[in-house]
């Protein structure tokens, strides 16, 4: 055991773990102060709360409130999302620490020293479990700064903590599954993202209480290791007994990982990898090929989502209309969720939810940009651009394949809503799928902008791009969807292109702020085509 | 050596254009000086050896050969052009393979070769045949994921796709480095046939023995700097030779008979050993039984 002391240095994640670490206890501390200091009222809660109630989507995205106190609300609408990005931490913390370094080799290196083949896995499982507990008393911390009490803080941050070491369990035993990391982080991802939907369909199909103010959830959200961290009901009633379940869980996995670890060969794992074909297909040619064949799947799974996304967009609308038709309190607040603009309350809503499908958008389009650097990176470049390639050509390639993949993301959400809207008898059906298109076509700009500066950072600062495309993408999706929530500074919100998407209320949306940012995104397209002409490869 | 230094020579002075010209060539990378006044000249059709220790520019050289890195000072032509702003005309004649060969994880090793291919221009068509030759004689399963070959493995997928389309120049960095005495033996057959049309070849090595076997001319380079250049007889005087003599089998008439055996005054007792041969003589690789350059005045 005397190695397990080096290993443990080995696994710090200088930068990105801290800045993980961080933003959860910033985004639990600045919820908590900016709720307080929005919803003073208790009838503004319980006005929110009601709606919420009644209001399955918000329940998706959420979770299932406990009664209209502040600190209980805080736990309703954070909850959720900061146990989904604990999960991804997490998860991904495993396999960067496990299959990531064993198909880098550096694996190989590491257990022909007297480490062996599990203390190096040991080594990752503590510095996992100590980045969740990390995680879990910067949430605490956050909100006890926030002046809530402490018992409630204490379980939120508990909460949070169980959640995150059963991803990293469900990492870990990915890793053990797959081949490849990219493999076993798409795995892990799907199963952080089952666990997320069996959270979302439990709390959206739980039952009311009488006040209308509590949602007591039903059997799905009890089989998601982010469901269990809700059922804690932080501030309410104080119940920590479902944490029981996460660490059962989580040893469970952990054991799982060590016996498979113990027992496989180096380099090999659970599912075997199929042989490739012999010859190339057609379509693999040029560099756009190319592209389209590595990123394809990762815009497939995009897509998918962005479906699921449209659906709810197209059925829910409808739904929603009917529960708060003649509410004026409830419009009042329903408009605040898509930027202070007053219109039909479908409109809004579905203004709202393509607000959230424009992220995914950008992401994939970012993600095409990020792809370009890997190439770059792992060397496969070289063999790219010694052939007869232009460098401005392979560029321009895989700027189309994220125009691609962000038309891609939002026509099949304008699809899934217009398949959606058929299920319902929404009236005057012509208007709902014009305006459901625009409001797909609203997020081009800002996915755009998202894409262009991506090219902007691989050509002008190659080595740091794929950390600044990520980083960048997150501030500005937590600026656009947070910004209101938080009280940040009108300068700050404008700094993300999110805040300047055309909103499609009534007659139409205002598309000055669009025009002006497909105008940047192309004069930043413009500069990285110089920066690339002018750069050497940067291995 | 023997029989490759006639052929080097006329082939050499028949074809006066260089097809790769350095002079004084820079690369910096911030403060590192990675090539600190590089010359090479490379005639069409000769094989040339680029040589030199692990980091003294071998790479660097060939990237800016290849336009990947732009020169930071001095000048650099291939086939008269210059190789960053003409790269895409230079590569369609240009066949590369890399020292460090890294593939896409997820195609396999025939489907690199065919995107190559038609990178290149190639018609898959009628390159089936001399495919199939090469993924036969190197011994390559290509339905492999590109993740899933060795070092080795990564680079005969590099072969077969450099030798599968007919270039003007072979630009090969480490070539051997990954492969097994047999395969290397297959590489050099392969790259014989592929270079015997008239094609020029650069290949960087820190083996001398590799680029022994197989260049007309050799640079060597030491820390970003060409410190020789010449046929591999030239630059003998480089290396301390020595040869093994054993008298095993002959009387001490026979001896006495060979004039020079008096310089060998510890092996005359021994009737065995070793002879180093002063730096500044070039020694006739066969045997000191001759007449002419190597000093035994036999």
């Amino acid at each position: 055991m005397s190695t397990l002391g080096p290993l443990l240095r080995l696994r710090r994640d200088r930068l990105q773990v801290p800045v993980w670490i961080a933003s959860f206890g910033a985004l639990a501390f600045f919820s908590g102060v900016a709720v307080a200091g929005n919803f003073g009222a208790l009838a503004e809660r319980e006005a929110l709360v009601r709606i919420a109630v009644l209001t399955p989507t918000i329940l998706m995205f959420r979770g299932a409130p406990q009664g209209a106190a502040v600190d209980a609300l805080v736990f309703f609408l954070t909850f959720a999302t900061i146990a989904l990005m604990a999960a991804f931490m997490s998860a991904f913390l495993a396999v960067r620490h496990s299959r990531a370094e064993e198909a880098s080799g550096r694996a190989e290196l590491v257990g022909a020293t007297p480490a062996g083949r599990l203390i190096p896995l040991v080594a990752t499982m503590v510095h996992g479990v100590g980045t969740a507990l990390a995680a879990g008393a910067a949430v605490a911390l956050g909100l006890l700064a926030a002046g809530f009490e402490a018992a409630g803080s204490t379980l939120f941050g508990l909460a949070v903590a169980g959640t995150s070491v059963v991803f990293l369990g469900v990492g870990l035993v990915c890793a053990q599954i797959m081949r490849t990391s990219r493999g076993a982080n798409g795995l892990a991802s799907a199963l952080i993202g089952v666990a997320y939907v069996l959270r979302a369909a439990g709390d959206a199909g739980g039952a009311p209480s009488a006040d209308g103010l509590r949602i007591t959830s039903a059997w799905p959200s009890r089989l998601s290791p982010i469901g269990w961290g809700q059922q804690t009901q932080a501030y309410t009633t104080n119940n920590p007994t479902p944490l029981l379940l996460d660490l059962a869980f989580a040893a469970l996995l952990l054991g799982v990982a060590l016996v498979l670890q113990a027992v496989r060969d180096l380099d090999s794992s659970l599912i075997a990898e199929r042989p490739g074909r012999e010859h190339a297909r057609r379509t693999l040619r040029g560099s756009f090929g190319l592209a389209w064949r590595l990123q394809y799947p990762a815009i497939l799974g995009w897509s998918i989502a962005g479906l699921f996304l449209g659906v709810v967009a197209g059925t829910l609308g409808e739904t929603v209309v009917d529960l708060v038709r003649g509410n004026a309190a409830f419009e009042g607040i329903l408009a605040g969720m898509a930027g202070g603009d007053r219109g039909s309350i479908i409109d809004v809503f579905t203004a709202a939810l393509f607000g959230l499908i424009g992220i995914l958008a950008a992401a994939a389009a970012m993600q095409a940009m990020i792809r370009m650097r890997q190439e770059e990176a792992d060397g496969s470049a070289e063999l790219l651009l010694s052939a007869p390639l232009n460098r401005v050509r392979w560029l321009l390639d895989y700027i189309l394949l994220g125009g691609l993949a962000l038309t891609l993301v939002l026509a099949t959400a304008v699809v899934g809503a217009v398949l959606g809207l058929a299920q319902t008898t929404a009236a005057q059906a012509g208007d709902r799928i014009r305006s459901v298109a625009e409001s797909g076509l609203a997020q081009v700009p800002a996915a755009l902008l998202i894409l262009l500066a991506g090219a902007l950072f691989f050509a002008y600062l190659p080595r740091a791009s794929i950390g600044i495309g990520w980083a960048l993408l997150l501030v500005a999706v937590l600026i656009g969807q947070f910004g209101d929530l938080l009280d940040l500074p009108d300068w700050l919100q404008a700094l993300s292109p999110f805040s300047h998407t055309p909103v499609v209320v009534g007659t139409g949306a205002d598309w000055s702020e669009g025009w002006w940012m497909v105008g940047i995104a192309l004069c930043l397209g413009a500069a990285a085509v110089i920066g690339v002409r002018r750069r050497d490869l940067a291995l | 050596m023997g029989e490759s230094v006639p052929g080097a020579v006329g082939r050499s002075l028949g074809s006066m254009s260089a097809v790769i010209e350095t002079r004084d060539l820079q690369k910096r990378f911030g403060r590192v000086r990675a090539l600190d006044g590089l010359d090479l000249s490379v005639p069409a059709g000769e094989v040339h050896g680029f040589l030199g220790p692990n980091g003294a520019g071998k790479s660097t050289t060939i990237r800016v050969l290849l336009g990947l890195y732009r020169a930071s000072g001095g000048t650099a032509t291939v086939f008269g052009g210059n190789p960053w702003t003409d790269a895409v005309a230079l590569h369609r004649r240009i066949a590369y393979v890399p020292g460090d060969v890294s593939l896409w994880p997820n195609l396999s090793g025939g489907e690199a070769i065919d995107l190559l291919g038609r990178l290149r221009g190639a018609d898959p068509a009628a390159n089936r045949d001399r495919r199939r030759h090469l993924l036969e004689v190197f011994e390559l399963d290509p339905t492999k994921k590109g993740r899933a070959y060795s070092k080795g493995n990564r680079q005969k997928v590099a072969f077969v796709a450099a030798l599968a389309t007919a270039a003007d120049l072979y630009i090969l960095d480490e070539p051997t480095s990954g492969l097994d005495p047999l395969m290397e033996a297959v590489f050099r057959r392969e790259i014989r046939a592929a270079v015997s049309d008239g094609a020029t070849e650069l290949l960087s090595s820190h083996i001398l023995s590799e680029v022994e076997h197989l260049c007309d001319r050799v640079s060597i380079i030491r820390a970003g700097k060409t410190v020789e250049t010449g046929t591999l007889a030239d630059l003998r005087h480089l290396t301390g030779t020595e040869i093994a003599f054993a008298s095993t089998g002959l009387t001490d008439a026979d001896l006495a008979g060979w004039p020079s055996a008096s310089r060998l005054p510890a092996i005359w007792s021994a009737r065995t050993g070793r002879w180093p041969l002063p730096p500044t003589t070039t020694p006739c690789p066969r045997c000191c039984r001759c007449s002419r350059s190597c000093g035994c005045r036999a």
